[in-house]
């Protein structure tokens, strides 16, 4: 063999290359905020779910559950909490947490209110709608 | 795809690999994720038969016809423009090189009327998962067909000077390669998309 | 090396201390040191959540687990961070041929990111999240609380504002000096780490874009950019070690980084299967990222060619022995355990498992900790005034170096086990088990990952004492 091998089409194609395959990733990235409206009709995101969200995000509840199957490993995923436990479930847990049972894994008691406690269950109940192609695979996450 | 308008004996035969290692390695790669591409469209298509044959039976066969020739045609004219080059006929390779540049403008404008069509009557990458390959693979390979003509335009901009000659055409081999690769796919994807029903 | 660097060399050496070319070099040091004190913190913190997930009240309610894992993975990519300004300050230098634009904003940058960053790790550990997210104007922007980008928008802002200052000192220093391919990758790839890092200031309130562009921070920085940072040092080192010609190095560095990015790129769909995306991602982002293995291949190959075609022995061989570490255990981590859950149908039961956390723990390793290491390694001796150090405390080096890689190796192993069980047990069986009875049956994997998390540790401490060793000096 005795094919030529330069530095300036390595670095030609690592320039075009580049460019080439972000710019088909914003065209897919257009694509796909054009189509989530109707992928995730849904899914509806209230006032509450919103104030939801950013206790989720405050109390940095991913630290320790998935949510969508993303965040910490510790707890149970969340996304799909309100079909498996329902809200009455979810505001009982936790007002009740920490269990303090030894050696168990302990949640923190974040002191919320009844209001946000309903926003939190908004929240859970706008990802529980969102269309995840189906997954988890059951109802236990 | 060899032309045997131009006397073969004057060429260089001593070089086994045409072109730059450099784009064969871009080329295996862009092979690689076409033929994933290709098998996975044979996977979804062996498990929904009528899906992909309800859809396939909505394309027209005169566009991507028609397509296949001009691309067969711009590969033609690029490996006349290697020999022209080689042979140090350098009017006759930047022309060459400009037919390629001619057939692939004439592709995309004849790939662009049958995807405006597509797009017109609401077809999305979400409208099920034959459009969805239809889709993804016509256009990836649209953006290919760009992506080689201005690979050529390059080549057909720097042979101004008179680079290419004899044996230093590596320039001209190595965009003669890619657009090879890119008709090659196209036969393919018109073979497995259009044809085979 | 042509007469005139030869020169320019020779007379710095009369003044800089000896071995670093130029002198403003030493900047590198106080980076590099924090690095290593941070990465020690870090070990110390996945200890604790190591302990945590076998004793699930340990240190509870003082440090919870979300705590101790945001100060874990926050300390990785801030000690990561050091590791890169350092490497940047002693590779552009060096590769442009002339001193540092500004060696004093380089050290005002050190001391403004340290100090932001212990306050940082500070309010995570003495006030509780939310007051923390209050006091630090999270209302005006609301961006914390999503992971590994959980700073509050002061520090986000102060990152923003260290990495320009960064980046200028190194552009102007690359825009007056010698233009080598490692430097225009190198601040290619710091570039365009910056620039990314600007997505972390964006989140909707929808879940779905906020997760879309969340990654456009961690996976194009960790597929992407980064990997052209760590290219470019793998590549810095080893023209420095292997005597290698440079141009060789630099065409087989552009091929890697180009073959990262046309796989990368479009691979950053394997993590848009499940998160409310539309469903062609399935197909988009399995078929690139089952190519994304293959830049790593290369590099391993290319680590090894390259050491194997060498032209000269170097006499720092752990600085060797992590280069080649490097190829190997990025390609294992990134690329093998990475490829084992980015399929599709594959994902659809590994999502979210500790298979995820398996293939992070090898990858963040072997790619990003090890370069780094790599760069000390080679740099550190130098800029303490001696080509490399005494092989008595090579040796001790070579040893941690072992005992570092295959306690990952080992953390790996049972993170997987832990996943596949939890894949059998939760998500394929017929009468799936809840999240909590599955990690009963997990306990003992996670006993075992606690040792070998400690293994880890040990090698790390003896990774610092080899900064002590001093042993009999070469020549």
């Amino acid at each position: 063999m005795s094919a030529s091998f330069t530095k300036s089409t390595a670095r030609n194609i690592f320039y075009g290359g580049s460019v080439f395959f972000f710019l088909l990733f914003l065209g897919l990235t257009l694509d796909t905020t054009m189509a989530l409206p109707s992928h995730n009709a849904k899914a509806k995101l209230t006032d509450a779910a919103v104030r939801g969200k950013k206790i989720w995000e405050t109390r940095n509840c991913g630290g320790c559950h998935t949510l969508l199957g993303e965040g910490a490993y510790f707890g149970p995923e969340l996304g799909n909490v309100y079909v498996r436990r329902g809200p009455d479930f979810i505001k009982g847990w936790m007002k009740a947490m920490p269990t303090n049972v030894p050696g168990r894994r302990q949640m923190p008691q974040f002191h919320l209110n009844d209001g946000e406690l309903d926003d939190v269950v908004a929240f859970l109940k706008y990802t529980s709608e969102i269309n995840t192609n189906n997954w988890p695979p059951n109802i236990q996450g | 795809m060899r032309t045997d308008s131009l006397p073969m004996e004057d060429i260089p035969h001593d070089r086994h690999v045409p072109g730059d290692l450099a784009m064969w390695c871009f080329i295996l790669a862009e092979l690689a994720v076409f033929g994933v591409f290709f098998l996975v469209y044979g996977y979804h298509r062996w498990r929904d038969p009528a899906l992909f044959s309800h859809g396939q039976q909505q394309l027209h066969l005169l566009l991507p016809t028609l397509n296949t020739l001009l691309l067969l045609a711009g590969s033609a004219a690029i490996v006349a423009a290697v020999r022209a080059f080689a042979l140090n006929r350098q009017r006759s390779g930047r022309r060459w090189l400009m037919s390629t540049m001619l057939a692939g403008g004439g592709f995309l404008v004849l790939k662009a009327i049958e995807l405006g069509g597509k797009f017109a009557a609401g077809i999305t990458l979400s409208s099920g998962d034959f459009w969805m390959f239809y889709l993804s693979l016509t256009v990836f390979h649209f953006l290919h067909v760009v992506l080689g003509m201005v690979i050529v335009a390059a080549v057909w901009w720097q042979a101004r000077d008179g680079r290419y000659a004899g044996a230093t055409i590596d320039g001209v081999e190595t965009a003669a390669a890619y657009w090879h690769m890119v008709d090659l796919v196209w036969i393919v994807l018109f073979a497995l998309i259009y044809v085979a029903r | 090396m042509s007469n005139a660097s030869a020169a320019t060399l020779a007379a710095e050496q009369a003044r800089a201390p000896a071995q670093i070319k130029y002198r403003s070099q030493a900047v590198a040091k106080p980076y590099f040191m924090a690095a290593i004190g941070l990465f020690i913190g870090q070990i110390l913190f996945g200890l604790i959540i190591g302990l945590q997930y076998v004793k699930g009240d340990f240190l509870f309610p003082a440090i919870s687990f979300s705590t101790a894992r945001m100060v874990h993975t926050n300390l990785l990519i801030v000690w990561l961070l050091f590791g890169f300004m350092g490497a940047g300050y002693f590779l552009i230098p060096e590769e442009c041929e002339r001193e540092l634009y500004s060696p004093k904003l380089a050290i005002i940058t050190f001391w403004v990111f340290l100090v932001a960053g212990a306050l940082t790790i500070v309010g995570y550990l003495g006030l509780p999240y939310n007051v923390l997210a209050h006091l630090t104007g999270n209302d005006l922007l609301p961006t914390m609380g999503r992971g590994y980008l959980e700073q509050p928008l002061i520090t986000k802002v102060g990152i923003v504002l260290v990495a320009l200052s960064f980046l200028f000192n190194l552009s102007m220093t690359l825009l007056s000096g010698r233009k080598t391919s490692i430097s225009i990758v190198m601040l290619l790839g710091l570039w365009g780490l910056a620039i990314f890092f600007l997505f972390s200031f964006v989140n909707p309130n929808n879940l779905v874009l906020d997760k879309y562009f969340w990654w456009w921070v961690v996976h194009l920085w960790v597929e992407g950019v980064w990997e052209l940072i760590m290219g470019a040092m793998l590549a810095f080192v080893l023209v420095k070690v292997t005597g290698v010609d440079r141009e060789i190095i630099e065409k087989w560095l552009y091929l890697i980084i180009a073959m990262t990015l046309i796989t990368g790129i479009i691979g950053t769909g394997h993590h848009y299967f499940w998160i409310g995306t539309p469903a062609y991602w399935q197909v988009w982002g399995s078929i690139f990222s089952a190519l994304e293995p293959v830049p790593f291949f290369m590099m391993t190959m290319f680590a090894f060619n390259m050491v194997k075609r060498r032209r000269r022995e170097h006499p720092n061989q752990a600085a060797t022995l992590w280069a080649l570490g490097t190829g190997v255990m990025s390609f294992l981590g990134a690329g093998v355990w990475g490829f084992l859950g980015t399929l599709s149908v594959v994902n659809y039961y590994t999502h979210g498992t500790q298979l995820t956390a398996s293939h992070g723990h090898m990858a963040f390793y072997g790619a990003y900790a090890m370069v780094v290491l790599t760069m000390i390694s080679y740099t550190m001796p130098l800029l303490r005034g001696r080509e490399a150090n005494s092989p008595q405390a090579q040796n001790v080096e070579k040893l941690a170096f072992w005992v570092m890689t295959l306690s990952i190796v080992g953390i790996t192993l049972c993170l997987t086990a832990a996943g596949a069980t939890q894949v059998w047990l939760q998500r394929m069986s017929s009468a799936p088990l809840s999240f909590m009875e599955t990690q009963e049956h997990i306990m003992p994997l996670y006993w075992a990952r606690l040792v070998c998390g400690l293994g880890f540790f040990s090698g790390l401490m003896l990774y610092l004492i080899s900064f002590f060793v001093t042993g009999k000096r070469q020549d």
